[in-house]
């Protein structure tokens, strides 16, 4: 009669130093296993990094060329010619818009001054704000034609801040003056 | 015990790998390789952007009249050339009828304040030249219109005019002259 596999074939107890031996045995195989798969992704990860190493050299190379190369195509003599001809636009559109022609002035003065008025020295000045001012001195024929010349001058408004000094009447009946005057900057601004 | 030796030194090699070629490999030279080349793309953009545009300023200059840009370097000049500007205006003075006594450099302006519109990021150069005249009237508005509409720029920045009886005037004037340095 077969026995029921539950049933132990033996009493005899197992002994305790085998099962400690196989769970040993067990650990040093994990260990093992788990040893040699690390020093192969290491391996493979340290292939990795090589080859990428070497990858991005070439990389490396292959850029430098293209930059030397690139570099080599700036002439240097054409930027410098492109900077000179900017500089030249900007600053000539600069200089242009400061222009100052005091020929419009003495138009000016041809169409405002009356016969009997003559200026006998006549200082005009250029200031950075491209404000022009006037000093003069001059002689008229009599005080009515000082007075015309000054209402003229009020009249037209160009020429600013006209102030009539040192008003002196010669001998001759004749009445020298000095001016001080300011001009406005658009008649002396600069028209092509 | 002998069982554990050899993944005992599996471990000791992939760690050795690991510290002694992976780490250092990667956070050293990669990492240098790697911004070198970023470094060395962002150049090549650059450049790339400068031949384009080197390309369309070539053909915007192109565009322009060979004679206009001709006019532009005489309207202002790389160098200075007063000796050249004082021959030009002894010659237009003697069409005007003016007769030139006395021309001279008198300040440099490059650097100063009394050239307003150039700041120093317009990189002109400025003198002024003063310079003595006989002449009528008529001759030095005829003068002062040839400096205004001249070639080169020049600015009247300061006249002075004594007149006399005979109708013979005497004119003292300082013209700028610029360039670009």
């Amino acid at each position: 009669m077969a026995l029921p596999p539950t049933i132990p074939t033996s009493f005899v107890p197992r002994s305790a130093s085998a099962t400690a031996h196989r769970f040993r045995t067990d650990i040093i195989g994990t260990f093992g296993y788990i040893a040699y798969v690390m020093l192969g992704i290491i391996f493979v990860l340290a292939l990795g990094v090589f080859f990428y190493d070497r990858i991005l050299a070439s990389t490396l190379v292959a850029r430098n060329a293209a930059l030397m190369k690139a570099q080599k195509a700036i002439d240097l003599a054409t930027v410098e010619s492109f900077v000179q001809l900017r500089n030249r636009l900007n600053s000539g559109t600069t200089l242009l818009a400061n222009h100052v022609a005091l020929s419009g002035f003495f138009r000016l003065l041809t169409t405002l001054l009356p016969s009997t008025v003559r200026f006998t020295s006549l200082h005009l000045s250029v200031d950075t704000t491209k404000k022009v001012s006037i000093e003069g001195f001059g002689t008229a024929r009599n005080f009515n034609a000082l007075a015309s010349i000054s209402t003229a001058f009020a009249a037209d408004g160009h020429i600013k801040d006209a102030i009539f000094s040192s008003i002196v009447v010669n001998r001759d009946s004749t009445v020298s003056f000095a001016l001080s005057a300011s001009l406005d900057s658009k008649v002396v601004a600069f028209t092509p | 015990m002998n069982s554990n030796i050899i993944p005992t030194l599996a471990l000791i090699v992939a760690a050795g790998i690991l510290f002694g070629y992976v780490g250092p490999t990667w956070s050293g030279a990669i990492t240098e390789k790697r911004l070198i080349i970023d470094s060395d793309n962002q150049a090549l953009i650059a450049a790339t952007t400068y031949a384009t545009q080197q390309n369309q300023l070539a053909a915007a200059r192109n565009a322009i009249d060979p004679v206009d840009l001709s006019r532009l370097a005489a309207f202002l000049p790389s160098s200075v050339d007063n000796v050249g500007l004082i021959l030009d205006l002894n010659a237009l003075a003697a069409r005007s009828g003016l007769t030139l006594s006395n021309i001279d450099v008198t300040e440099n302006t490059i650097a100063g304040a009394k050239v307003s519109a150039v700041t120093r990021a317009n990189p002109i150069g400025s003198v002024s030249l003063s310079l003595s005249a006989i002449g009528t009237y008529v001759s030095l508005q005829t003068f002062l219109r040839g400096v205004e509409t001249s070639q080169r720029l020049l600015d009247v920045q300061e006249l002075v005019v004594k007149g006399s009886d005979t109708g013979v005037y005497t004119f003292q004037m300082k013209i700028n002259l610029y360039w670009l340095r």
